[in-house]
Order: structure tokens, then C-alpha cells, then sequence
């Protein structure tokens, strides 16, 4: 029963707080929303990037162009067998798919197609473009894409070996670089924010000393001082967090199409992702309010 | 109204060594022993009191100003701590008080001011209640005590209105209400009638007479000769932090 009290009178409090010093407050929670509306940007980017790195492992690992042109049968079947059993048995081969050069051609065709060119093949027959027919290699583990290549490249029958790896690098990097400037922007935001927090609370106790005095001559006990405080920091947090969260659910649907533009692949995975994206913008929001009005009260208000 | 006081022989203290007989110590609800207090700048502001206020009693405390009252004051609701000496209070070593203990040492003392200290937000109900709500008193605790405070400060009829609608003497009356909100051991009055016309001021006085017959002891800080010589009630006086004179029914300054 004291206990409930003590939260009722905190809340009512914190929320008479709020509304006191409201432009303050306000100027306050708006920052909270742009912190986290950054955070969710940056999060769906990442999010993005990572399943676009995941789709782009999950495809072929390793491409081994073989020796034999449609018209120089330099591979027999038999050899052909005998080497794909022979990558079959290498470690971290999931899968090995032969691309004939009549199959490579109409792949070819294919994109030029999507692209809305014709694929001119040139009109002299013995000279016209020609493929090489390849096998495609599935990996376990993209990491084992170096060993799978070297012990393909001693192979008489292949010519040329390409690997994802560079591209997988090269995205990498690009998640990594991403990552690290948005968590640095979003550091400074949180910092603003922290130091809003910090003084639209300290603000609130200089507006509030005459009651604090008194409070402390009638014997009202540390808690019921500080608390109603904390809370106030903490609702800056909350507030701005649901703000966030609704501005992310308005977005939500225009947006989707849009990821899917952009990195070609489902990124998102519907309602669990905007559950996680929404906790996430919420623990932020009221750590941010709690930690900011925390380092204000133990700093402003000494007992 | 409760007081509770351990005997001073648990807290290691002989009646002897007090130079107290065993009765006053027993039902005092004020103690200091050779208590000082020197601030972190080197300023001795208190040195050697050393005093026993019996439950009941109605004491004057006088000084000029800078004589060490308001430091007397402080540190009987522990806003300073002895740098020496003891001070006891309502039973509680303030010495060995911790922290957390201090809001319920603070509900044993009333204590008013001046300038009264009401919240001009708040009305005249609201001010008395506010130090209810702090304290985690329910509503049907604040309905209950309000008035009746109210009505023994002979203020009811203005529960209503806010503490810039009072005179100045009104507005002092809230404050005490306010002040005994817990039923306290001790009402500490600081100048309460510094800004008060002598009319009103004998008003105070004679709530605050009301009040110490009801059980309550009064610490009374105090300037105003014409109220302390006309009272005749025991007399402390301080002067450069040092108790210079404990008289019982005593003018304002020495007779003999």
C-alpha cells in the first residue's frame, strides 16, 4: 500500500514535471526522437546490408570455368564425372551444379533481356562469342572459399577459378564503415540527448528547491525527493521512444519496396522485425532518460 | 504524543558524567554534551553546549545575530553534525544516525521559520496536506488530519484559499499547522514572529503556548525582548557559539 503510494505520488510528479517546464520537456523528447529515429535508420540499413550478405553467401561460393568450348569437345563426360565428384569431396562443398555453355548462353541472354538489350552474337559463326561451361560451387561456409579454389586451380581440366570473396569483402566493408559512422552520429545524438536530459532535470529541481526544502524539513524520505525526478527523465525517454516508434510504423509500409530496390533481396522480415526495432527504440529511450536524469539528480540535488 | 527516550546509561553516558540528574535525562527529549561544531572553513560556530531540555518545556533561545542560534538549530534536525560533543534528540544519537534515518528523526521535529515557507502555488489545505503526501500518508489520513490541524491553528474557515490571500500572521499559522503535521516531539520556532506586527506576534506566542500545553516542547530562537521578558520562561542564550547563560524563567538579557 505505501509502496503504491509512493509510485502514485512519483508518477504525478514527474508528469506535473513535465508539464511545468513544458517547452523545455518537449525541446527535450524531441531530440530523444531524432536519436532514435536514427538509430532505427541506421538498424534497418545494417539490417539490409546483412541480409544482402546473407543472400549473397547463401549463392554460389566458387566458379570453376572448365576447358571445352561447344564446338572443341576437350572434356569428356567421363572427365567431367570424375571432377565433379572430385569437388564433391572437397571439405566445405555443400553443392556442385554443372552450367553447360549452351545453359551459360541462354543465363547470358537472360540479363541482357532484364537489361531490355539484345545480346548481338556477331554474324560470323566461327567467331561468334563462345562460353566456357563452368561448375558452381555451394560452400558450407563461406571461409572455405580459398581452399576449395586452390585445390581446383591444379585441375587440368579448369581454367579460370572466381570466387564471391571480393564482393563478400567489399560488402563487408561497406556494412563495417556504415556501422561505424552510424554509431558514431548516433553517440553524439545520444550525448546531446543525455545533456538535454541532464539539465531539463536539473532545470525541473532549481524550479522545484522551495518544495524540495520543505520536503526535506517534513522528513519525506530520499526516495520520494528523488524519484519523482527520475521519473521525469524517464518519461522524456518514453515519450520520445513511442513518438519514434509510431514515426517507423507510418513509414513502414512505403518503405519496404523501397529495401527491396535497394539491396535486391527481402530484407525485412515483417511484424517480428518492427517488434524488435520498437523494444529496441524503447530500452534506448528510457535508458537515455533514466541515465540523464540519474547523472542530474546526484549531481543538483545533494542531500 | 509519544516520546521516546532511551536511558542515557545504554548510550554509555553515566547520569554523573552529564552532570544531569537521572529524572531530567530520562524524559529529555533534547540533549547536547560539550557538542561543537566547527565548519570545513575553520569557523567555530558552536563550542561546548552543553544543555538538557526536558519534554514540556518551553524554551527561549537568544542571541544576537552570528551568536551560533541557527547553527543550534541545524543541528538539532541534523543539517550539521556535531564536530564534537553529542547531540541527542527525541532518543536518537544524531552521531550514529544514519543517513536514511534522518526523514524520520526530521517527523519528531516541527519546525517554522520567518518567512514562513509556504508554496504560493498551493492553498492553505494543500500546504498542510503536502507535508502528509511527502511523507507517504494516505488521502484518507490527509482528510482526517488536515482539518483538524486546521481548526486548532484557527484557520478552517480558509482552507481554500492560497497562501497570498493570508496576512502575515494567517500565513504563520499555516506554517505551524503544517509544522505538526506529524505530531511531533518538539515544534522548533525560528524567529517565527520576525515580520510580524506585535499584535500578531502575541498571537503566535499564544498558539505556540496552546501548542507546548498540549504536550508539544518549544524551542523558540528569538529577538524579540518585549516577548521573552514578558513570558518568563527558560532562557538560553548564546554568544560567539558559546551557551552563555541557561536561566529558567528568565528575562531577554542578564538581571543580576
Amino acid at each position: 500500500m505505501g509502496f503504491l503510494r509512493f509510485i502514485g505520488f512519483s508518477v504525478v510528479r514527474a508528469w506535473q514535471g513535465f508539464w511545468r517546464n513544458a517547452m523545455m520537456s518537449l525541446a527535450t523528447t524531441a531530440t530523444v526522437v531524432l536519436m532514435l529515429v536514427l538509430l532505427s535508420g541506421l538498424y534497418i540499413v545494417i539490417t539490409g546490408l546483412n541480409s544482402g550478405l546473407s543472400f549473397i553467401e547463401s549463392k554460389v561460393g566458387v566458379t570453376a570455368q572448365l576447358v571445352g568450348k561447344p564446338d572443341q569437345a576437350d572434356l569428356t563426360p567421363t572427365q567431367r564425372d570424375a571432377l565433379i565428384a572430385y569437388t564433391r569431396s572437397l571439405p566445405g562443398v555443400k553443392d556442385v551444379t554443372y552450367v553447360s555453355p549452351e545453359a551459360a548462353m541462354e543465363r547470358l541472354k537472360e540479363v541482357y533481356a532484364q537489361r531490355g538489350q539484345k545480346l548481338d552474337l556477331g554474324n560470323d559463326p566461327e567467331h561468334h562469342i563462345s562460353i566456357y561451361a563452368s561448375i558452381e560451387i555451394q560452400l558450407t561456409e563461406p571461409k572455405l572459399g580459398d581452399s576449395v579454389a586452390t585445390a581446383l586451380r591444379d585441375r587440368p581440366e579448369v581454367v579460370q577459378i572466381t570466387t564471391k570473396q571480393d564482393e563478400l569483402d567489399k560488402l563487408i566493408g561497406v556494412i563495417n564503415v556504415v556501422r561505424t559512422v552510424g554509431l558514431v552520429a548516433i553517440a553524439l545524438v545520444g550525448l546531446t540527448v543525455l545533456f538535454m536530459i541532464v539539465n531539463t532535470i536539473r532545470i525541473a529541481v532549481y524550479s522545484r528547491s522551495g518544495e524540495i526544502e520543505i520536503m526535506r524539513l517534513v522528513g519525506a524520505s530520499d526516495s520520494f525527493i528523488r524519484w519523482p525526478f527520475i521519473l521525469e527523465g524517464i518519461l522524456c525517454g518514453l515519450i520520445g521512444a513511442l513518438v519514434a516508434i509510431g514515426l517507423v510504423a507510418i513509414v513502414w509500409d512505403p518503405i519496404q519496396p523501397v529495401m527491396y530496390d535497394v539491396f535486391k533481396v527481402p530484407t525485412i522480415v515483417g511484424a517480428r522485425f518492427l517488434a524488435t526495432l520498437s523494444a529496441l527504440l524503447l530500452a534506448v529511450g528510457l535508458a537515455v532518460g533514466a541515465i540523464g536524469s540519474w547523472i542530474s539528480v546526484r549531481s543538483y540535488l545533494a542531500t | 504524543m509519544s516520546v521516546t527516550t532511551r536511558p542515557m546509561t545504554t548510550e554509555g553516558i553515566t547520569p554523573e558524567a552529564t552532570g544531569q540528574g537521572v529524572a531530567a535525562s530520562r524524559d529529555a527529549v533534547i540533549t547536547m554534551l560539550d557538542a561543537a561544531v566547527t565548519y570545513p572553513n575553520g569557523k567555530m560556530a558552536l563550542s561546548d553546549v552543553d544543555v538538557t531540555i526536558p519534554r514540556g518545556d518551553f524554551v527561549f533561545l537568544v542571541g544576537a545575530s552570528g551568536a551560533g542560534k541557527t547553527t543550534f538549530i541545524k543541528l538539532l534536525i541534523r543539517e550539521v553534525q556535531p564536530t564534537a560533543g553529542r547531540v541527542i534528540v527525541a532518543g536518537r544519537d544524531l552521531a550514529r544516525l544514519r543517513r536514511r534515518e534522518v526523514p524520520r528523526l526530521r517527523r519528531r521535529i516541527g519546525i517554522v521559520f520567518q518567512d514562513f515557507r509556504l508554496l504560493p502555488a498551493k492553498t492553505v489545505f494543500e500546504n498542510v496536506a503536502f507535508a502528509l503526501e511527502v511523507t507517504g500518508a494516505g488521502g484518507a489520513d490527509i482528510r482526517r488530519r488536515v482539518p483538524m490541524l486546521l481548526n486548532l491553528v484557527g484557520l478552517h474557515q480558509h482552507a481554500e484559499h492560497l497562501p497570498t490571500q493570508l496576512s502575515g500572521g494567517e500565513q504563520q499559522r499555516v506554517a505551524i499547522a503544517r509544522a505538526l503535521v506529524h505530531d511531533p516531539a518538539i515544534l522548533i520556532a525560528d524567529e517565527p514572529t520576525g515580520n510580524l506586527d506585535p499584535v500578531t506576534s502575541w498571537e503566535i506566542i499564544q498558539l505556540l503556548i496552546q501548542i507546548n500545553v498540549l504536550g508539544t516542547t518549544v524551542l523558540m530562537a528569538t529577538h524579540n525582548q518585549e516577548i521573552v521578558n514578558a513570558m518568563r520562561r527558560r532562557v538560553l542564550a548564546l554568544e560567539d557559539g558559546k551557551l552563555v547563560r541557561d536561566e529558567p524563567e528568565a528575562a531577554y538579557e542578564r538581571e543580576y
